[in-house]
């Protein structure tokens, strides 16, 4: 009996670390583009705070009415495009989550109809070119867990800005950044590095 | 199964809610990738999924606290072994919905942020874990303001363990801050406190009231009190008391301690005296709370001179309770064991409204905070929880505990050198009472150490002897029949007589029989070259002797420290003054208010069943309340009248030389550690020593026993008849036939 359910579960492993593979692709060009749209949302946020430091009526542009009015609308404008087109962003990234998670969800699924037919053994049993589908299933939920915890973040730090707080919005790029963590991404890559074989022995 | 060692989670498997266990021991169990798991460890359990370490090592347990019973959010158990038999699977169902509360970080985080937004975050946060009714989950990895989700309920609510997927629906039922869940949990472990039931209602009554019945005091048009001032000497549990009120009420406390509030730079103290209001401010937005500042008297001590940077502290607290507004619904409490030493501005209504005054303990609190300390230890059934409260007088809170905690050092002590069960017994109390002595009573000026005289170690005097005993001992012992006669105990005694016939031992006897406080004094402690010193510290001396009644004040040479006015020359000298003082403090109008004890309890006329042994007790503490003046004198004719009237010291006691039966008596007690030889005929001794006194006859036969030594060059064994004869024929009685009479006529 397990001889049956252990390749069908390779099978879906192989299929989700794929699946796994070109996320991680989709996943750091959707961040990459988002680092530009931070930045220009902090720029608007310090012409902000320019704008409000500034007496308009001691400078020479005090002959144009409504000035202060009109570039504050400008750059709220600017800002609410900014930050929808970080949303369209976060949406994007929301699909790359859910598709891992499925993927993830997926293969813990299977193993749990065939729980009973696999013992202990069966799914620690580990070989220099494959490892055990503990192994396996164990990396695809950490990296199912980074996402989550990276897209929430993300979402939270996003929810979390407000227009009447220019500190936060200036700083908000700074700790976009700041959320990325390089260890839990390499993590990853070296599950895909550890899986390669196995991916390969079709 | 052998234990398996907890440690500290991988930090990889942080928010995983993984519980790692070897391979083997997951097939013994029957577990399977991923199955649920309660986990009971020492204070708490955890539920979590079962998933072999990777390394496949047996014999050890690492697990991810996600979702854990409440108590564990605090404290993280390290280096236990967790038995196998602590596991158990659980059945996690796929649930419906879930009811939570969820606990922010900080306060501005609630008010700013819309309940949606957290329910979507919340909603996300908690997809794939699984909770147990009850527990709380533990939000921490993502590193948001939110903390914790506290699962209050789950459906389907068949089973107390469940997986929240993509489809249940989540209910936030309220937002707390971390701080106030913190201080709910923290309750859960409060110190008990016996004794300060009347005050402690009185508190919860302040807190409750307001919170309780808003719209009633508000239709009444009334402003509920918000300040209560704990006034009470050091140790008898006043932060204990805040404590566990705000415990029981469920409150927030914050706490000011004076020093800490105190800064270096102008201004500093101030701006940290408004920042604590602002916390209680915010914290009294979740729920009643309390604002404690304790010792007070160093925050807040009298305003003098112009500049003084304290003048500047105290001011600002006065405005911060001033500008407490009606809508602010927290409760100022402060504590200060030296009120006088309080700016008087502070202490009116509005700001601080009451002032609950907490005394020494009783007699029924003493008993009732001594069955509180004895709760959780293994006492041995034959102490008597009442008799140790009797002979505790004057002990604080605190010196009571510190009892408990000796006399069971003591058990320790003496079970290590034997074997045998851990019981504290009466001995180990008794031990430990000799090395625990009352705070009221340090650095008095009259407490002495008393060596235990007991009334056989006088000869003759029965019938003073029993005079004394029922001016003193018997209104202890036997309140209740002092009661049904309508009898009240006597404020004073006066004993007089020739020097030397025992005055001062007969009153150790009677503090010895009566197991009161003893408090002795001289002239030497009283006088001092300072213009009102002394009347202070007889006033002082009064105070404290009160503080720990029933107590035993004994003026020994009265006549010498305490004048009178009728025959002294300078009409305003310190005798006169103390004199005074004494009648003042003996028969005075009533007491300071600050000296109040316990509550006025007020004895129903005539109780009906006086056996029943509570109703004893209530009516020695209330008989019992007073100090009982011993005073003793050679030269009662020296004594002001106004002392000896009915109500200062009312029994006068003529102590009188001994008669031949109570020479007998006192030769008997004397020779008693002597080898008197067979032929002394110690009735010949008593007949010839007419007009000898107590010590005389003392003397009389350390002089025999120098002659028998002298005799008989160091070798003497025992003392003969010849000797005494000697060395009385050697003698004179230090009485003369004529003091005696005068004495006689004095007393009739």
């Amino acid at each position: 009996m397990s001889k049956l359910a252990i390749p069908s579960l390779h099978q879906a492993l192989r299929k989700s670390f794929t699946n796994l593979e070109s996320n991680q692709k989709v996943w750091k060009s959707v961040l990459a583009e988002c680092s530009p749209l931070m930045v220009s949302l902090g720029n608007l946020a310090e012409q902000s705070r320019a704008l409000s430091n500034v007496q308009i009526s001691n400078t020479p542009l005090r002959d144009f009415p409504d000035l202060e009015d009109r570039l504050r609308f400008k750059l709220s404008h600017a800002t609410d495009v900014v930050l929808g087109k970080l949303n369209e962003k976060m949406s994007s990234l929301q699909s790359v989550k859910d598709s891992i998670s499925n993927q993830a969800s997926g293969v813990l699924q299977l193993y749990e109809q065939n729980a009973d037919s696999l013992d202990m053994a069966a799914v620690t049993e580990r070989s220099a070119t494959t490892p055990s589908v503990v192994d396996m299933l164990e990396w695809l939920q950490d990296a199912e867990r980074h996402y989550r915890q990276q897209l929430l973040r993300r979402k939270y730090l996003l929810q979390m800005l407000r227009a009447d707080d220019l500190s936060s919005l200036e700083s908000a790029p700074h700790r976009w950044k700041s959320l990325d963590s390089p260890d839990a991404e390499d993590r990853i890559t070296d599950t895909l590095c550890k899986v390669s074989f196995f991916m390969e022995s079709q | 199964m052998t234990p398996l060692r907890l440690l500290s989670e991988d930090p990889s498997d942080r928010g995983s809610q993984r519980c790692r266990l070897g391979p083997g021991m997951m097939s013994a169990l029957g577990l399977s990738l991923g199955s649920p798991l309660l986990v009971s460890v020492p204070g708490g359990s955890c539920l979590c999924t079962a998933w072999p370490r990777s390394d496949l090592a047996e014999s050890f347990l690492q697990m991810d606290l996600k979702c854990v019973s409440p108590s564990l959010t605090s404290q993280v158990p390290t280096q236990v072994d967790v038995d196998p038999g602590q596991f158990t699977p659980v059945s996690c169902p796929k649930l419906k919905g879930v009811k939570i509360t969820v606990v922010v970080q900080t306060a501005d985080f609630k008010k700013q942020t819309p309940v949606r937004l957290v329910h979507e975050f919340v909603k996300d946060m908690l997809k794939g874990v699984h909770v147990h009714k009850g527990y709380v989950v533990n939000l921490e990895d993502f590193d948001t303001e939110i903390r914790y989700a506290v699962i209050e309920s789950i459906n389907p609510d068949d089973s107390n363990a469940g997986l929240i997927t993509s489809k249940t629906g989540v209910e936030i039922l309220g937002i707390q801050t971390a701080r106030h869940y913190r201080n709910q949990l923290q309750g859960e472990r409060a110190v008990q406190l016996g004794g300060l039931e009347e005050v402690s209602a009185s508190l919860k009554e302040m807190l409750q009231l307001p919170l309780l019945y808003p719209s009633t005091l508000n239709s009444l048009g009334v402003s509920c009190p918000r300040g209560v001032l704990l006034v009470g000497p050091p140790g008898v549990g006043k932060t204990v008391l805040v404590h566990r009120v705000v415990w029981e009420v469920g409150a927030s406390l914050v706490v000011v301690r004076g020093p800490e509030v105190v800064g270096s730079r102008p201004g500093e103290s101030e701006e940290k005296l408004r920042a604590v209001f602002e916390r209680a401010r915010s914290a009294a937005e979740e729920g009643p709370c309390v604002l404690f500042l304790d010792e007070l008297d160093s925050l807040c001590p009298r305003r003098t001179g112009s500049s003084a940077p304290e003048n500047r502290l105290v001011a600002q607290l006065l405005t911060l309770m001033d500008g407490i507004n009606q809508s602010d619904r927290f409760l100022i409490v402060g504590a200060t064991n030296r009120p006088d030493s309080l700016d008087p501005a502070l202490r009116r209504p509005g700001r601080f409204d009451r002032e609950v005054i907490i005394g020494p303990p009783t007699l029924q609190q003493r008993k009732a905070i001594l069955s509180v300390l004895c709760d959780r230890v293994p006492v041995c059934p034959s102490v008597n929880m009442a008799e140790l409260a009797q002979t505790t007088t004057g002990y604080v809170g605190a010196d009571l505990s510190a009892l408990c905690r000796e006399a069971a050092m003591h058990a320790i002590r003496e079970n290590s050198k034997g074997s045998g069960e851990q019981v504290v017994g009466m001995k180990h109390f008794q031990e430990a009472l000799k090395s625990v002595r009352p705070s009221c009573l340090r650095s008095s000026l009259g407490r002495t150490e008393l060596t235990p005289v007991s009334w056989e170690q006088i000869g003759g005097l029965d019938e003073v002897k029993l005079k004394l005993r029922q001016s003193i001992e018997w209104p202890m012992r036997y309140p209740e029949a002092f009661l049904r006669l309508g009898l009240c105990r006597p404020r004073g005694v006066l004993l007089c007589g020739p020097p030397g016939c025992a005055k001062t031992t007969l009153v150790k006897a009677a503090a010895t029989s009566s197991h009161c406080a003893f408090l002795s004094v001289s002239g030497a402690d009283l006088y001092s070259p300072y213009v009102g010193d002394s009347e202070k510290a007889l006033a002082q001396l009064f105070r404290q002797a009160r503080a720990c009644s029933p107590c035993l004040l004994f003026l020994d040479e009265i006549d010498t420290v305490i004048g009178s006015r009728s025959s002294s020359q300078t009409p305003n000298s310190v005798q006169t003054r103390l004199l005074s003082v004494l009648l003042n403090e003996m028969d005075g109008v009533g007491l300071k208010t600050l000296e109040r004890r316990g509550t006025e309890k007020i004895l129903l006329a005539e109780g009906a069943e006086e056996n029943h042994p509570k109703e004893e007790l209530d009516c020695q503490e209330v008989c019992n309340k007073d100090v009982m003046v011993v005073a003793a004198t050679n030269r009662p004719d020296c004594l002001d009248s106004a002392l000896l009237r009915p109500g200062r010291l009312d029994h006068i006691i003529y102590v009188p030389p001994p008669d031949q039966q109570a020479r007998l008596a006192i030769l008997k007690v004397c020779t008693q550690s002597m080898p008197v030889g067979a032929d002394v005929c110690l009735e010949e001794l008593a007949t010839k020593t007419d007009l000898y006194s107590g010590a005389d006859l003392e003397n009389l036969c350390k002089e025999a026993a120098l002659l028998a030594l002298q005799d008989e060059n160091m070798e003497a064994s025992e003392i003969k008849h010849t000797h005494f004869l000697r060395s009385l024929s050697n003698m004179c009685p230090s009485l003369t036939a004529q003091q005696i009479h005068t004495y006689h006529t004095a007393h009739r």
